[in-house]
């Protein structure tokens, strides 16, 4: 009985060091394989205002993700996330309707990305921004 | 019954695995005066294991393209967390297996295990100490450094030496006149494709033929340490009355493999770049070839060799001799005694040709 005793606490000690082990291998590779917080989310994007003709959008990467800076017939700025609220992929901007075309499920939102039409649940998300000296500074 | 007990039975009825444990790890004999030297190919099959792990894990980062590789590697090392301690443990791991490839050997050697009738074993021993040299020259080409570069041209250049095809063969090796983008694509493919795949065939086949024959007994401790293998007919050697693989020999196994990655953990952590040059941290200059660019160390002794010769082609030549020799030596060296103190001439050459080549490299290394 002692002996049994002793062998399941043996046991015991030898799972604990090589759980540990396996630990100390596998978090090394665990933070090498997940996917990294974009470091730069909180920097901001410039481009210059001449960039964005009226009526035309720029494309750009914001926080890691697609972003759009468009100029409305007039020539108010507004920038937006370009990533469709429904299943995520990218709106393509219709210069002749002013407006975004997901070309994924027809979804459509007016330049302020709101939702006209089709499947997405809600508006494309609105990014700031401000213009100085030429340069239109997003985030 | 435990969840384990009821796989093992739900196995055992299946394939029969009790059987199979029994029959090939706690039934399985092996001599009883076997020594630690024996573990040298358990500890090789972890430090592939290793290698294809971290190799697996590099390739995620990796970019095989000229113009990025070396932007990669060093985002390895910088960005990617605990990308240097993956690379480290790739670089450290491949100078350790070589040198516990070559340990293997030299045991061998002196224990006259190479002798019929495992012929087999010590041919596929050889071709696998070759294959991971290959796995090493391809692989030093890939962070796209200085090193890596000319490391390589002067490698391939070698080649040049043999007559009429020398000159094609180095364009071939290269896949161009020059080492380029081409140059890393074909050693790339080389040594995450083709090279590792030959190693797992041939590491089953030196397996297959270790189980099959069974392991050879050492011989020191013995009154006779002649080989007892006699006769035409095949036969497996048993060891009757000696100790089971399972546990006895399995803790001599983790001992060693413990010891062996004791010391691989000591160079990643407290001495990373034992093996790199300044030159392994300057991005490939085509135009720009560092002074006393040197091999690996392994490679050191080819590389001295070739200098001594007067022209490349002896060179390279003795040099096909020496592995040949090597390669066929249990085909030629058919004596039943097996001690080394009993072969003095074989102890000789054998002594004699490990210090010309410790020589060599440290000869190279200095030149």
């Amino acid at each position: 009985m002692e002996n049994a005793g002793r062998r399941r606490f043996l046991t015991l000690c030898l799972g604990g060091v090589a759980a540990a082990g396996a630990a100390a291998g596998a978090w090394p590779v665990f933070r090498y394989l997940a996917p990294r917080a974009a470091g730069d989310s909180g920097a901001k994007v410039k481009i210059p205002e001449k960039d964005v003709p009226e009526g035309g959008a720029k494309f750009f990467e914001f926080a890691g993700a697609s972003a759009v800076l468009i100029r409305k017939r007039g020539g108010e700025l507004a920038a937006l996330s370009a990533v469709c609220t429904h299943l995520g992929c990218i709106v393509q901007w219709q210069r002749e309707k002013q407006e975004f075309l997901c070309p994924c499920h027809a979804g459509r939102f007016t330049a302020e990305g709101a939702v006209i039409s089709g499947p997405p649940p809600k508006a494309l998300e609105k990014l700031p921004f401000t213009v100085a000296d030429g340069t239109v500074t997003i985030g | 019954m435990s969840i384990l007990g009821k796989a093992v039975d739900w196995l055992d009825l299946r394939i029969g695995i009790r059987e199979l444990v029994k029959t090939s790890v706690t039934d399985y004999l092996l001599p009883r005066n076997i020594n630690a030297w024996y573990s040298l190919g358990s500890i090789l099959m972890v430090g592939f294991a290793l290698q294809v792990v971290t190799g697996i894990l590099l390739l995620i980062h990796y970019v095989p393209d000229s113009e990025k590789a070396y932007a990669s590697v060093n985002a390895i090392m910088n960005v990617v967390p605990y990308g240097w301690f993956i690379r480290m443990c790739h670089a450290v791991g491949s100078n350790l297996m070589m040198a516990a490839a070559l340990l293997h050997m030299f045991s061998v050697l002196f224990m006259g295990s190479y002798k019929r009738p495992r012929e087999l074993n010590w041919l596929s021993g050889f071709i696998l100490l070759n294959l991971i040299m290959g796995l090493c020259l391809t692989g030093y080409l890939l962070p796209w450094s200085q090193l890596s570069f000319w490391a390589t041209t002067v490698a391939t250049n070698a080649a040049g030496a043999i007559p009429v095809a020398g000159p094609y063969l180095v364009e071939f090796l290269r896949g161009g006149k020059l080492v380029g983008a081409p140059t890393l694509g074909r050693f790339f493919a080389l040594h995450v494709a083709v090279l590792p795949a030959a190693m797992v065939g041939l590491v089953g086949m030196h397996l297959f033929l270790l189980e099959r024959i069974g392991i050879s007994t050492p011989p020191f401790g013995q009154a006779d340490s002649r080989s007892n293998r006699k006769g035409d007919a095949f036969r497996h050697d048993a060891h009757p009355g000696g100790l089971p693989f399972f546990p006895n020999y399995l803790l001599q196994d983790l001992t060693s493999i413990s010891v062996y990655l004791a010391i691989f953990l000591a160079v990643v952590f407290f001495d990373p770049y034992l093996f790199f040059p300044k030159e392994a941290f300057l991005p490939a200059n085509p135009y720009l070839t560092p002074a006393h660019i040197k091999p690996e160390w392994y490679f050191l002794p080819n590389y001295q060799t070739l200098k001594l010769f007067p022209s490349e082609l002896l060179g390279l030549a003795a040099q096909g001799v020496a592995m040949t020799l090597l390669a066929l030596l249990p085909f030629f060296d058919r004596g039943e005694e097996r001690h080394p103190m009993k072969r003095p001439v074989f102890l000789a050459c054998t002594v004699g040709g490990i210090l010309l080549w410790f020589g060599l490299m440290i000869w190279g290394h200095y030149s």
